[in-house]
């Protein structure tokens, strides 16, 4: 797919009018999502609304309930970390019989990184909310089954996150096998 | 012969117990390392515990560490039964973000290697399936006939027979062999007749038919809503391709509809994929038309990549599905984020709503019918 | 007590008994190992590879290179299996496929013993191997071994009744050439000898062509033979019942596997093929030479083992219910209409053409039977909603 050229000009001239984002699909969400504080940003591909971490996941549903909308496909749900700007959790929406795409991002403070589940609103969110929680640190409160997905079962990981850029890069301290206390030296018979 | 349903299956006068039976990591039938706890009474399925993680290898934060040429390599291993997709989502990504435009010849000739690669790995699913379902070997091994002749032509072209990081960002590493139209239309003659031994041997059988209609059925509403995607959301009557709703490439100037089925079950999962080598073989002579001779890659082509601030989602039609790659760049030569949204977890979160209340024996055949390969689902 | 064998006068019983049981062993693993061969390399040519090359010419030797192998490996035996019960599971699933062998008719006038009842005989003891796996299976303290016996177990006797009556329709119309010219030629008989004899001039199959393939539905389940291997489907319970056992313990399943295999084809080339009986015809006098005979049997048997290779190369595998359905809802009402036909024809001396009409009839039935059961399937045993409340999770 070739880039898209979304209207907005990368050669800074002369000062351009402030972007109205009236040729993408921003009137139709910002007329579905109501008493909710968002902000839309453009992007390569596709459009970004921003949504304060409260109203998050009440927008999503209105969003996936719209008429003109209709947002029924959850694509992806994922976390970027900002380090001291906190960690944004970014859902991915599609529209099956609209064929509109929109990216819905929420911003978290690093002490307080807490957000309400969307697995109410889509059955997609469940699995990928684990694995955020799991690599970010990221609570999601109501959620129906909070276990780790990829970390394993049998170690406690519950401090470790391993997508944060806090979390070094290089060797990780859990080893197998000898911390978790299994002694080779004891015969269990034949 | 049709018995109507008697009364439900209860635990009546009995004290029975549920038995927790253990499927894997290490078991023939899953394909990969994966771990399912099924509580069974008598053979029928009443809960479905997936475990996964065994192959998680941490690709996305390599790739943060890394600038954007070597994580090509990374993308492979996430899927290396299909390769050539999922460094087509990455490079398309970094393509985007960094504003190249990709000359023809290289389109063209990626379009040639993506659809060869979903060929491949179809043949390895109707392989795998075939072993499920309990002919013993014959599906699998003229199967591996099909993906030989493929990966043999991936080897001259690339040097790897799996992991190819032959795509860069711009266009190809370097140019095809001079042979490459004769080579793909040997490989493609090969293809047609694996498809009509498959269907010779498998789609009218009377067993099979009998082992996988009406197994694991899931409907259009409840697959989109649990983000299934590819062949698995096709066979229930979604007609949503991604080169066909959000084209790349050139696949807009193709011409071909995505395959669907009506009932969502076993059987058209099946029967899907088994006409999707049937379509792929057809892009691929019409792209073999359109090839001309060009520049593979850019003329001024920077040797380190750095890109602007920005994101981007790039999403690609993989074999299993809708392999996405979301890119965050804060400038500099390294991602800020690379999360890789796999398919194949997606289509696995369907497992349970579609095995509960099966045989035992079916559970298995529905997990091969989602056709997960774990190191997408593992990262 | 005294009697002789092959020729030699006054040999003790007891040493004779020895002798057709050394003979019958040898000649069993001897056979069995050479068929285990003629399996792989027959499959492998159906998957479009070769099968065992290297161990001798053309792989002859894989079978005594896996002999030696198991017999070198460790026995183990898991610390909670039930140690009576897991250690002789084994041969009683062995001894009974043994003792099959005492009347199969090999060639004229010569088996291990000729008995009058030799098909009942030859049912009952066949019927013993399943208590030897659900003794493997629940023995093994596995749980994927105690579904794999129990399946088995379900397996073995739901095929047990389509298998039997198969053989009964056959003994019932046989038509005993009398040695006495003057007394009529009696009907029904359970020798082998004599059924293998009454083909003399045309073979059973003619007769009987329902039952041939009713019998050969059911001896590929009742050697757990695909598409009916589900207790030892490998791609679910890994081996099923014998899952736990290596070493020579293992083989012996193997082996009995085999056998059992080799009786069945022996009896299915007697019982329906006409033995050594046709198509040289007539009874005692002229008989050709043995050695004719025995090829003659051993090719009919060999056809019985092609195709029972062929169908394991070509075909999935049934589920346990589907299994059962087919057994109980299909193969045993044909049999019994069989039998009631069979019946007739004995009691109003009906021209036997009638039963080759209502065979051929029969296997139309069946394959519109099938055909109806696999496009109609049963209802699934609970809805995925009745028994999650909710969503999945």
């Amino acid at each position: 797919m070739t880039t898209d050229d979304s209207g907005s000009d990368a050669v800074e001239e002369a000062p351009e009018p402030p972007d109205t984002f009236e040729d993408t699909i921003w009137p139709d969400v910002n007329r579905s999502l109501t008493a909710v504080d968002v902000r839309p940003e453009r992007s390569t591909l596709d459009l970004i609304v921003h949504i304060p971490r409260a109203d998050v996941v009440r927008g999503l549903g209105m969003l996936k309930n719209a008429e003109a909308l209709k947002f029924d496909y959850l694509r992806s749900l994922t976390a970027v970390d900002n380090e001291a700007d906190g960690v944004d959790v970014v859902y991915h929406l599609y529209s099956v019989p609209n064929n509109i795409n929109l990216t819905v991002k929420t911003t978290l403070a690093n002490d307080d990184k807490v957000v309400e589940t969307a697995s109410n609103v889509w059955q997609a969110a469940n699995w990928l909310e684990r694995e955020t929680a799991e690599m970010f640190g990221v609570t999601f409160t109501n959620h129906p089954d909070p276990r780790p997905l990829l970390m394993p079962e049998d170690v406690d990981m519950s401090d470790t996150f391993p997508l944060l850029k806090s979390h070094p890069f290089a060797e990780i301290d859990i080893l197998q096998g000898e911390q978790l206390g299994y002694d080779r030296d004891a015969d269990e018979g034949d | 012969m049709v018995v109507e349903a008697s009364t439900p299956f209860e635990a009546s006068e009995f004290e029975t117990q549920d038995l927790l039976i253990n499927v894997g990591p290490q078991h023939p039938s899953t394909h990969g390392v994966f771990r399912m706890v099924l509580e069974i009474d008598g053979e029928v399925v009443k809960d479905l515990v997936p475990y996964i993680g065994y192959l998680h290898r941490g690709a996305e934060k390599l790739c943060e560490n890394n600038d954007f040429r070597q994580g090509i390599g990374y993308m492979d291993r996430t899927e290396y039964l299909a390769a050539h997709n999922a460094e087509l989502s990455y490079v398309m990504a970094v393509e985007a973000l960094a504003e190249i435009e990709v000359p023809e010849r290289a389109q063209w000739i990626r379009m040639i290697l993506c659809e060869l690669n979903r060929i491949s790995s179809h043949f390895m699913f109707l392989g795998a399936f075939g072993v499920d379902v309990g002919v013993f070997g014959t599906p699998f091994i003229y199967a591996w006939r099909e993906r030989e002749t493929v990966i043999d032509l991936f080897e001259e072209i690339s040097g790897d027979r799996m992991m190819y990081a032959y795509f860069r960002a711009g266009g190809l590493a370097w140019e095809v062999p001079t042979n490459f139209v004769e080579r793909v239309q040997q490989v493609l003659k090969s293809a047609r007749q694996g498809v009509k031994d498959f269907d010779g041997l498998l789609t009218e059988n009377e067993i099979f038919i009998a082992r996988t209609k009406g197994v694991g059925v899931i409907s259009a509403e409840d697959a989109i809503e649990i983000g299934m995607s590819g062949p698995s959301l096709r066979a229930s009557g979604v007609p949503l391709d991604l080169r066909k709703t959000e084209p790349y490439l050139y696949y807009d100037q193709l011409d071909f509809e995505p395959i669907t089925a009506e009932g969502g079950d076993v059987f058209d999962r099946y029967l899907v994929r088994l006409q999707e080598i049937s379509q792929s073989i057809d892009l691929i002579e019409q792209c073999l038309d359109r090839l001309q001779d060009g520049p593979i890659v850019p003329e001024k082509m920077p040797r380190m990549l750095r890109l602007p601030e920005g994101e981007v989602y790039m999403r690609t039609e993989a074999p299993r599905g809708e392999y996405g790659v979301y890119m965050v760049s804060k400038g500099g030569n390294k991602p800020h984020r690379l999360k890789v949204r796999s398919a194949c977890l997606s289509n696995l979160q369907a497992l349970k709503q579609m095995s509960v209340g099966q045989y035992v024996a079916d559970a298995i055949i529905i997990l091969g019918s989602i056709d997960i390969v774990l190191s997408e689902v593992d990262r | 007590m005294s009697t002789e064998i092959f020729g030699i006068e006054d040999v003790n019983v007891w040493v004779d008994a020895l002798i057709r049981v050394l003979l019958v062993v040898g000649f069993m693993t001897v056979v069995v190992m050479g068929l285990i061969w003629i399996e792989r390399k027959v499959l492998a040519r159906f998957q479009q590879r070769l099968g065992p090359t290297r161990t001798g010419p053309i792989g002859l030797l894989q079978s005594v290179a896996d002999a030696l192998k198991l017999v070198g490996k460790e026995d183990l035996r898991p610390r909670n299996a039930d140690p009576w019960t897991f250690e002789l599971a084994p041969y009683l699933v062995f001894i009974p496929v043994f003792l099959g062998f005492v009347i199969v008719p090999f060639v004229l006038d010569w088996q291990i013993r000729i008995l009058e009842l030799g098909l009942l005989y030859f049912v009952a003891v066949s019927g013993v191997n399943i208590v030897g796996w659900i003794m493997a299976g629940w023995g093994s303290d596995n749980r994927y071994a105690m579904i794999g016996g129990m399946r088995a177990a379900a397996q073995g006797i739901s095929y047990e009744l389509p298998l039997v009556l198969s053989l009964l329709a056959v003994a019932m119309v046989v038509e005993v050439p009398g040695t006495d010219a003057s007394a009529e030629a009696a009907r029904g008989s359970l020798n082998l000898n004599e059924i293998v004899a009454s083909q003399h001039e045309v073979p059973n199959i003619v007769w009987q062509p329902l039952v041939t393939v009713v019998f050969f539905i059911a001896a590929l389940a009742e050697l757990n033979r695909t598409p009916f291997d589900i207790p030892v489907g490998e791609s679910e319970v890994v081996g099923g019942p014998f899952v736990e056992y290596s070493g020579i313990r293992w083989s012996m399943f193997f082996l009995a596997e085999y056998a059992a295999l080799l009786i069945m084809a022996l009896v299915f080339a007697a019982v329906f093929l006409g033995g050594w009986a046709w198509p040289f015809g007539i009874w005692m006098d002229d008989a050709p030479p043995r050695w004719a005979q025995a090829l003659v049997v051993a090719g009919k048997a060999s056809l019985f083992i092609f195709l029972v290779i062929w169908v394991r190369a070509s075909v999935p595998r049934l589920r346990i219910d589907q299994l059962m359905g087919f057994s109980w809802k299909i193969l045993l009402p044909l049999m019994l209409v069989q039998v009631l036909v069979n019946g007739l024809v004995l009691v109003y001396d009906w021209p036997e053409i009638i039963l080759t009409v209502v065979g051929l009839f029969g296997i139309v039935a069946l394959f519109a039977m099938v055909e109806r059961a696999v496009r109609h399937p049963r209802p699934r045993p609970m809805t995925a909603a009745q028994l999650q409340g909710e969503a999945a999770s």
